[in-house]
């Protein structure tokens, strides 16, 4: 019977082509504008992860309590010895990277030596010489680099463009960070400028300061101390798991601090934090579930309209076959559920294309991006300029199951008018043709 | 051999139309027995479609009873109506109704799946039924490139396909010219013999009297004659 009917559907152009390009356009709808979404909003955590969160992030209580003031005095000692620990504590799909998150006046000096121009800088330092570091190409810091080169010879230094703008400093220049010590001393050091960096996030293009991890822990006296551990999944990572992760890290750590390296202050409190525990990014990630899914009902709700009447239309359409079949003691129940049947095979098709459409489109938006920097620039947020689009399993699905359901349900709902429909009236029904 | 398919006892329908009443059936007694070949005459209005509707279980009576062999009809549930008309009539109409998007092959195989049989058991069956009603050269084509008589041997083969007890046919020639409604009473009544399923048929045509076993005559919802 099922056969039979998907003859008559295939045939029959006018009630197929109408529900199925609906389901296509929807579904299409859907994955694009999810993969947009999730592109422009999955971008922005990557970068914030990337450039300043992690993924996961141990850091010294102490520290991460005065952040903004860049306590180096509260860092965490013991590098190699955490290094070690978290090796052998967590996933060993974590990466974990330290780093070194320090403030500083950059100091530009004249030809005479005296200062031509100074300003604070926020700076990061991460490990830019060891082999087999990541932090270069986590950071895309090869494609970013703008002018120059990156600093792999001793106390050398990549600026934001937009800072060695403002600055007006050339390749080559040396300058001076005036900033505080671990143990609360003034340094002095010296640096040249050897890179300037388009980070494609207009904040740090105007403020970012990249350093070497060595460099940093020379000029900061903080030997074989960094502030942070930023820990970085594999990307088949979702944020439930982050939790998850963070927790397990959090009960291994409350062991370790009983018998903590002796480097360790006694008041140091190490604790991990995920990027959901960072810059708000929790709440962000609730509110753009809350908005995606908003997004993905409305559409829902529109297809399911739209087939709901084309499922009228049809059902006007073939006003005699439904007849015939009900005179001819075809269940009422067994019509429908044929019906459904047919709904649901044209859901499934019409996703299959939505989804070949919408995913071709969005996966151009990934590989080619889209430059929405004059968009953004003025923005502040940490959202790189060219918008790249993403393919993701879960965009397929939130569009596919709209596309089923909308067809499912609209084809149902309007078939709820064959129960109202009375045998006794078949025959005149029939007879007016 | 109890050879009684359908007996009315007093059946009446009365129909409302706004306020009002109207009796379109009065009191009917009626018997049509296995294999037999009937009409039903009668001037429009007459309330031949409304007792065709009854028999085939569309619809139900006001008061009174019908029965198939032993089984009270009214008695039965919207389902269980939809059985009875499934397994045992086959409907024939005056406008044909056949399904334009199918072929004549696909048109006829409809009842059958609808009784839950697979295709491939029932296309020899099919395919014969297609021969004896003299289309088998049009099997494939569609009703639109059929001609109104051929359409209607289309029908007849459709309701005769799953080998009913009784075919109902509502003024099956009304839409055919003379010559062509002949041929399908001719066809009807061969093929009567040939299955053995009961025809009523209804009609104001009192030419087709030669072809049939019994007519009866209906006015004003009231069998006038039975002969
Ligand atoms: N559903 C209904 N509601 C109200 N009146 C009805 C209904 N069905 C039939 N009638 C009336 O019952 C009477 C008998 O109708 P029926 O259709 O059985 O006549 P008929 O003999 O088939 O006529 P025709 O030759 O025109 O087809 C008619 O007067 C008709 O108006
Ligand atoms: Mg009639």
């Amino acid at each position: 019977m099922i056969v039979f009917l998907f003859r008559g559907i295939f045939r029959d152009k006018s009630r197929f082509l109408f529900p199925i390009s609906i389901v296509t356009i929807g579904v299409a709808l859907v994955v694009a504008l999810v993969g947009f979404m999730e592109g422009v909003f999955m971008g922005m955590i990557d970068m914030t992860a990337n450039l300043d969160t992690g993924h996961l992030r141990l850091v010294n209580k102490p520290f991460y309590d005065e952040e903004h003031l860049r306590p180096l005095d509260r860092s965490l000692a013991a590098q190699k010895e955490t290094l070690k620990w978290l090796e052998h504590n967590t996933n060993s799909d974590i990466t974990w990277a330290p780093r070194i998150r320090w403030g500083a006046l950059l100091d530009v000096p004249d030809v005479n030596g005296n200062t031509k121009s100074q300003t604070p800088v926020v700076g990061m330092a991460l490990d830019f010489k060891s082999s087999d570091s990541f932090e270069i190409k986590r950071l895309h810091l090869v494609e970013s680099l703008l002018k120059g080169k990156l600093p792999l010879g001793k106390n050398e230094m990549v600026i934001g463009n937009q800072l060695a703008h403002s600055l007006k400093v050339s390749l080559g220049q040396s300058v001076t960070l005036l900033g505080q010590s671990f143990d609360g001393g003034l340094v002095a050091d010296n640096y040249t400028i050897v890179g300037f960096i388009k980070f494609g996030v207009t904040t740090m293009d105007k403020k970012m300061v990249l350093i070497d991890l060595i460099d940093a822990q020379n000029t900061f006296y903080m030997d074989d101390t960094v502030t942070d551990w930023l820990g970085y999944f594999p990307s088949s990572f979702n944020f439930t798991n982050y939790v998850d992760v963070k927790n397990k890290i959090n009960f291994n750590l409350n062991t370790w601090i009983k018998t903590p390296p002796k480097d360790w202050a006694k008041d140091d409190i190490p604790i991990t934090l995920s990027i959901l525990d960072q810059q708000n990014i929790g709440s962000m990630v609730k509110t753009f579930t809350l908005i995606k899914s908003f997004v993905v009902g409305i559409f829902t709700f529109l297809m399911m309209l739209v087939l709901w009447n084309a499922g009228v239309l049809s059902g006007i359409h073939r006003y005699g076959e439904m007849g015939l079949r009900l005179a001819f003691g075809e269940s009422h129940w067994k019509l429908i559920f044929t019906l459904g049947i047919e709904g649901l095979f044209i859901g499934i098709l019409g996703s299959i294309v939505g989804c070949i459409i919408g995913g071709t489109f969005t996966w151009y938006l990934q590989e080619i991006g889209l430059n929405m920097g004059d968009a953004f620039s003025k923005s502040g947020l940490m959202i790189n300029d060219v918008v790249r689009a993403r393919l993701t399993l879960d965009g397929f699905i939130q569009g596919i199951i709209p596309g089923i359901f909308s067809s499912v349900t609209g084809t149902l709902i309007a078939s709820l008018a064959i129960f109202k429909r009375s045998e006794a009236n078949l025959f005149r029904e029939l007879e007016a043709g | 051999m109890n050879n009684k398919l359908i007996s009315f006892h007093e059946v009446s329908k009365i129909f409302k139309v706004g306020d009002e009443n109207f009796t379109a059936l009065r009191d009917i007694n009626l018997e049509i027995k296995t294999g037999s070949f009937m009409s039903f005459v009668g001037p429009s209005g007459s309330g031949k479609t409304t007792l065709l509707n009854l028999i085939g279980g569309l619809d139900v009576p006001t008061s009174g009873d019908i029965f198939f062999k032993d089984i009270k009809l009214s008695s039965l549930s919207r389902n269980m109506m939809a059985k009875y008309r499934r397994e045992n009539i086959g409907f024939i109409f005056q406008t044909y109704n056949l399904l334009p998007v199918y072929s004549v092959y696909e048109n006829i195989l409809l009842p059958l799946l609808l009784n839950g049989l697979k295709e491939n058991t029932v296309r020899e069956r099919v395919i014969d039924i297609v021969s004896k009603v003299g289309l088998l050269d049009q099997i494939k084509k569609k009703p639109s490139q059929l001609s109104g008589g051929q359409c209607q041997r289309v029908a007849i083969a459709r309701a005769l396909v799953k080998d009913p007890l009784l075919i109902l046919a509502d003024e099956p020639t009304a839409n055919l010219d003379s010559k062509n409604s002949l041929q399908i009473l001719e066809l009807m009544k061969e093929l009567n013999q040939q299955y053995k399923a009961a025809v009523v048929f209804s009609t104001h045509d009192e030419k087709v009297t030669r072809y049939i076993d019994r007519e009866i005559g209906l006015e004003d919802g009231k069998i006038i004659f039975d002969k």
